[in-house]
């Protein structure tokens, strides 16, 4: 029969490798037998779906690129859905990026997305690549899109690029989405939408997406994703089922063990506190 | 199956389960590859930076288009290393200034009207608006309530007796419901990284079909 104090004692002691093992099953497990896990889209998820289905088909679509291999797992699958949703209306995107670790992604995404739907760069896509002065740029995108990016990422003139023609500021572009696993969207919202009333959504890490709730709420950030699930429900709204729905399974059981190791140490820690009271007296 | 013949995705692939040999315990094997990373990050960030900043933004601009008005914002730059020696350290603070006035002058309007002034003005909204959800004005009142209730929490020139021990103890609730909110973001951000790095491994390492 085990005592109270022996269960305790057990939990207390349990090596933490066990824990990093399950973890590692119950993420592993899914991946290779996927759930089909039901996907409820938020609010939040769908306004940033809509603000993107509402442009017309040769609208200009901004789209910065705010990150770098660390957050690559949550932001690459907004991305792509961003990107195969503008390709698939056929709306224009100007990306770039405020992030040096970024432009590897961006080409990578961009030239996949665009290969999947034919689209040419320089008339449906340009990428300008990364700037330094992260302020500065967001301010002066609001002046003029040339004089802060002189030259795209392959060093081609922005004023030889057919896209930038009739485009050159944020009165030009219809939709700013930022893409970013820091505080970057806060700072768009800031510099791009209160400075110059420019329009905008944002893909966010989970971590951030806490903190765009009150840029949502004052709509200053008409839309947003949050994390995984945030992705996954877009992909869903366009029908285009890719990582974030795969990746919803694994997230859905670790987020069960997660949950049971929590009751497991608070179960633990009462039991040792009453044995100890009990052997105190 | 098709395991990758990618000489990248290999290093990739073997960088990944070098860290993730820590999990067991401490050894070579990781710290060969924390090295590695530090280093290879260290050089890429390096030749990323001097190539925006001094070539692409000062250097081609100056010699190309003839902007030599960047040569004011370069001896600037210039200047701020001598900060590191005792005897220049005053001069250093010139640019400090520069860097920090202007800075000042063309941050500060946006960020107070949008991290300021329209967050107060959506803390206090009519719930009873036009065209709002009775989940709408359930949403306006709690957030109104909360930020009174965790402002409350935050005073401490007030006894905490009565009415303000109250409405403090309402304001840590909230606080602590959004504790737990960050918490909760912040173990679906940790499993989507671990969940990525398993997708590496099974889809572009070893070619199983995901």
């Amino acid at each position: 029969m085990f005592s109270a104090q022996s269960i305790a004692e057990k939990l207390a002691a349990l090596d933490r490798r066990i824990i990093f093992l399950l973890v590692g099953i119950v993420v592993l497990i899914p991946l290779l037998v996927p759930l089909d896990l039901p996907v409820v889209v938020s609010r939040e998820t769908r306004d940033f779906h809509d603000e993107i289905e509402a442009l017309s088909d040769s609208a200009v679509l901004m789209l910065a690129i705010d990150y770098e291999p660390d957050t690559m797992a949550e932001l690459d699958p907004m991305t792509l859905g961003v990107l195969r949703h503008c390709f698939r209306k056929g709306v224009r995107v100007v990306a770039l990026s405020l992030y040096a670790g970024a432009p590897g992604i961006a080409q990578r995404l961009l030239e996949k997305a665009a290969g999947e739907y034919g689209r040419a760069y320089g008339e449906d896509y340009i990428y300008l690549g990364y700037n330094p002065d992260w302020s500065g740029t967001m301010l002066r995108l609001g002046e003029s899109i040339k004089a802060t990016y002189p030259k795209d990422q392959w060093g081609t003139p922005s004023v030889d690029l057919p896209l930038l023609k009739n485009v050159d500021s944020y009165d030009d572009v219809d939709l700013l989405v930022c893409i970013n696993g820091s505080k970057y969207a806060e700072f768009w919202a800031a510099y791009a939408q209160a400075r110059y009333g420019q329009r905008m959504v944002s893909g966010n890490t989970a971590v951030m997406s806490v903190f765009i709730y009150q840029y949502y709420n004052t709509g200053q950030i008409s839309g947003f994703l949050g994390g995984i699930r945030g992705a996954a429900e877009y992909e869903k709204m366009l029908g285009l089922p890719a990582d974030g729905t795969i990746a919803m399974g694994s997230q859905s059981c670790a987020h069960v063990l997660i949950v049971l190791l929590i009751i497991a140490g608070n179960v633990g820690y009462l039991l040792a506190r009453r044995a100890k009271r009990k052997g105190s007296i | 199956m098709h395991i990758s013949s990618d000489i990248g995705i290999w290093i990739a692939a073997l960088g990944t389960i070098a860290i993730f040999s820590f999990l067991y315990r401490e050894n070579p094997v990781f710290r060969f590859a924390e090295h590695l990373l530090v280093g290879v990050s260290a050089g890429y960030y390096l030749v990323q930076y001097a190539h925006s900043g001094l070539i692409k933004k000062f250097w081609y601009p100056l010699t190309a288009g003839g902007n030599y008005w960047l040569v004011f914002g370069a001896l600037l730059g210039a200047m701020m290393f001598l900060k590191l020696n005792r005897k220049t350290r005053g001069w250093g603070n010139i640019p400090v200034a520069f860097y920090v006035a202007t800075g000042a002058g063309y941050l500060i309007p946006s960020v107070m009207k949008s991290m300021v002034l329209l967050q107060v003005g959506g803390t206090i909204r009519n719930p009873f608006a036009a065209g709002n959800s009775a989940g709408d004005a359930i949403t306006t009142i709690v957030i109104f309530v909360g930020v009174i209730c965790t402002l409350v929490y935050f005073y401490f020139s007030a006894r905490r007796t009565g009415v303000v021990k109250h409405v403090s103890r309402v304001g840590m609730l909230f606080l602590l419901a959004g504790f737990g909110a960050t918490f909760g973001y912040t173990v679906m951000g940790r499993i989507t990284l671990l969940i990525g790095r398993f997708q590496f491994l099974l889809r572009d390492w070893l070619g199983v079909g995901i």
